[in-house]
């Protein structure tokens, strides 16, 4: 038993330290970029804007969840014209990264792992090699890329759903109009919410495409090795992504606003 | 059967018994040819010194001791399973030795820096045994590949140049280019993958298995591509294979895999003539020899009918 958590805990640990190893040379291949444009405009068709529409329905029932639910318990208190700030605030700094990088993780980052892993069993990664072409340079760097182009793209594409969301329910449902709540939210975007979860956004991409990436070379034992890589992919990466999430939210609170709050 | 006598005299392939397994020990029957110099004139490319390699528990590769001279065809023979392709991926640095050497040039390969596997790896093409061909590229994507990638040539000399390869396996160019390898069959992506491994006109070829399920033409046209490749631009090829014509066709060498070992290398005189059970058991096609014995001494389950 002590020895299943040990070796689970190397093996994570192993895992961890190829990714950073795997992060690093893809970010020296960025040298290489002007040669991988016609792989990175590949990679960004499919690097999630197939999952516009889903991300758009998740994000914006979200928003309606939340305006009732919040809503009814802040009009006891006679402040519902904070409604939006509240659940822009929200989808700004965290439903609207995460979700985006839900969805991207579960739909891209599992595909990539999968088409990875099945180049590798193919041997198709071997013959890259022998043909002096780098992996990490040919595949690994042009998906990370792509990934950090979209992501911030549909975090923001899921704020605004998630917002208008919830301002139509609380139109419906409070009789607020759409302005007062829009109003409310406004007083964000001068703020650092906004950005905050625009540099999320950034990091979950480059966590889901790094390990993606990896899981998709390491793969071993044929198709049964692909499945286990995908696999591991979502699970990996829903655990970093919350991680690096709880992280960074450390930061912004303790060390960041204090910065700002300073100056 | 004709032509395989044709092409072979001097071997008595299809005639004669299987040696009496007695008169072969295990030892002597798994025992390493042993090195012999290159022919005069020759120059050595290629030094493998005392080679292993083991998956996990399993010893494939337990000793590989040869000299491969430049400009040769050397044909590596074997049983399936007997590590003939994990012996040619030391020689092209996909895999490193448990112990012993791969020196080319003057190059250790196990101690090579990845710039200098680079540099030598330019050098060479490979032919997989499954083709590898990359499944989101078509066709002239692939056989390009080195060509766009590695030498950043333009758009239409690359386009020239994969017909030209095409062609040279036989493949209509104009109607596949623009295919995905999974809508090609079986020995079409063999031959891309061929045209592949030679676009870059490598002055070493691997092949794995070039002929494999392709038809008797098209296997004729590409044993005639290894040998001319060899005579006028002097490519070294080490060729694995199943097809004892193909073999005899173009081997300047011929070298025997069995059990981890080299146990026979010699030219196709020396290799016809030589004695060894396995070999002839290769050679004849025989069921019954050391290569099946193995197989029919293992213990049988228990309450299994004898
Ligand atoms: N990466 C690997 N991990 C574990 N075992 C392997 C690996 N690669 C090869 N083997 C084992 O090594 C042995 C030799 O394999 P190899 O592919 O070299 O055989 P081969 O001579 O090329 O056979 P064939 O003629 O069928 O292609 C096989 O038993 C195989 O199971
Ligand atoms: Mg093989």
């Amino acid at each position: 038993m002590l020895a299943e958590v040990g070796r689970s805990i190397l093996h994570n640990a192993e895992i961890a330290g190829r990714c950073l190893s795997l992060l690093g040379r893809a970010l020296l291949a960025l040298r290489h970029i002007g040669r991988g444009r016609s792989q990175i405009v590949r990679q960004l068709d499919m690097a999630g804007f197939g999952s516009i529409l889903v991300l758009c329905l998740i994000a914006g029932l979200t928003g309606m969840i939340m305006a009732v639910q919040t809503g009814s318990e802040l009009e006891k208190f006679g402040v519902l014209k904070n409604l939006g700030a509240i659940i822009g605030a929200t989808f700004c700094c965290e439903m609207g990264p995460i979700w985006a990088a839900v969805i991207v993780l579960a739909r891209v980052g599992a595909s990539m792992a999968a088409e990875l892993g099945t180049m590798t069993v193919n041997e198709e990664v071997d013959a890259l090699k022998v043909m002096s072409i780098d992996p990490v340079r040919y595949l690994v760097m042009p998906r990370i890329l792509a990934l950090m182009i979209s992501m911030p793209l549909l975090t923001t594409m899921a704020d605004f759903v998630g917002l208008l969301g919830g301002a139509l329910v609380t139109k419906a449902q409070f009789g607020q109009p759409l302005r007062t709540f829009m109003e409310s939210a406004q007083g964000l975007l001068d703020g650092m919410d906004f950005y905050s979860g625009l540099f999320k956004s950034l990091v979950f991409a480059v966590i889901i495409g790094t390990i993606s990436c990896d899981q998709g070379l390491a793969t071993k034992n044929g198709a049964e090795g692909v499945g286990r890589a995908t696999t591991a992919t979502v699970v990996l990466s829903i655990v970093f992504v919350l991680l690096s999430d709880h992280i960074m939210n450390y930061i912004l609170l303790k060390v960041i606003t204090p910065l700002m709050g300073l100056t | 059967m004709m032509r395989r006598a044709a092409t072979n005299p001097g071997t008595d392939r299809h005639t004669g018994p299987v040696q009496q397994v007695e008169d072969w020990p295990a030892e002597r029957l798994e025992a390493g040819s042993p090195l012999v110099p290159p022919p005069p004139g020759k120059q050595v490319l290629m030094q493998v010194r005392a080679l292993t390699k083991a998956f996990g528990p399993r010893r494939i590769l337990r000793g590989i001791d040869v000299d491969i001279c430049a400009g040769e065809t050397f044909v590596i023979l074997g049983g399936s399973g007997s590590g003939k392709t994990t012996l040619i991926k030391h020689l092209m640095a996909m895999l490193t030795p448990d112990s012993g050497s791969v020196v080319v040039d003057g190059l250790d390969l196990a101690k090579a820096t990845p710039e200098q596997l680079v540099e030598y790896r330019k050098k060479m093409g490979v032919v997989f045994q499954n083709a590898a061909l990359l499944n989101s590229l078509t066709v002239l994507e692939n056989v390009g590949l080195p060509l766009t990638e590695v030498e950043q040539r333009p758009a239409d000399e690359v386009r020239a140049r994969v017909v030209e390869a095409l062609r040279q396996v036989f493949l209509p160019a104009d109607e596949i280019l623009d295919l995905k390898p999974a809508s090609l069959s079986g020995g079409m992506r063999k031959r891309v993958g061929i045209a592949r491994a030679i676009i870059q006109k490598p002055s070493i070829i691997l092949y794995d298995e070039p002929t494999t399920g392709l038809d008797p033409v098209t296997v004729n046209g590409v044993n005639e591509l290894t040998l001319q490749l060899q005579q006028k631009l002097g490519v070294t090829s080490i060729v694995i294979t199943h097809d004892l014509d193909a073999a005899f066709m173009i081997a300047d060498r011929i070298a025997v895999l069995y059990k981890g070992r080299f146990i026979a290398v010699g030219d196709k005189r020396a290799i016809g003539d030589n004695p060894h059970p396995v070999l002839r058991q290769l050679l004849t096609g025989s069921t019954t020899g050391p290569l099946t014995e193995d197989f029919l001494t293992a213990k049988k389950p228990e309450g299994a009918p004898s």
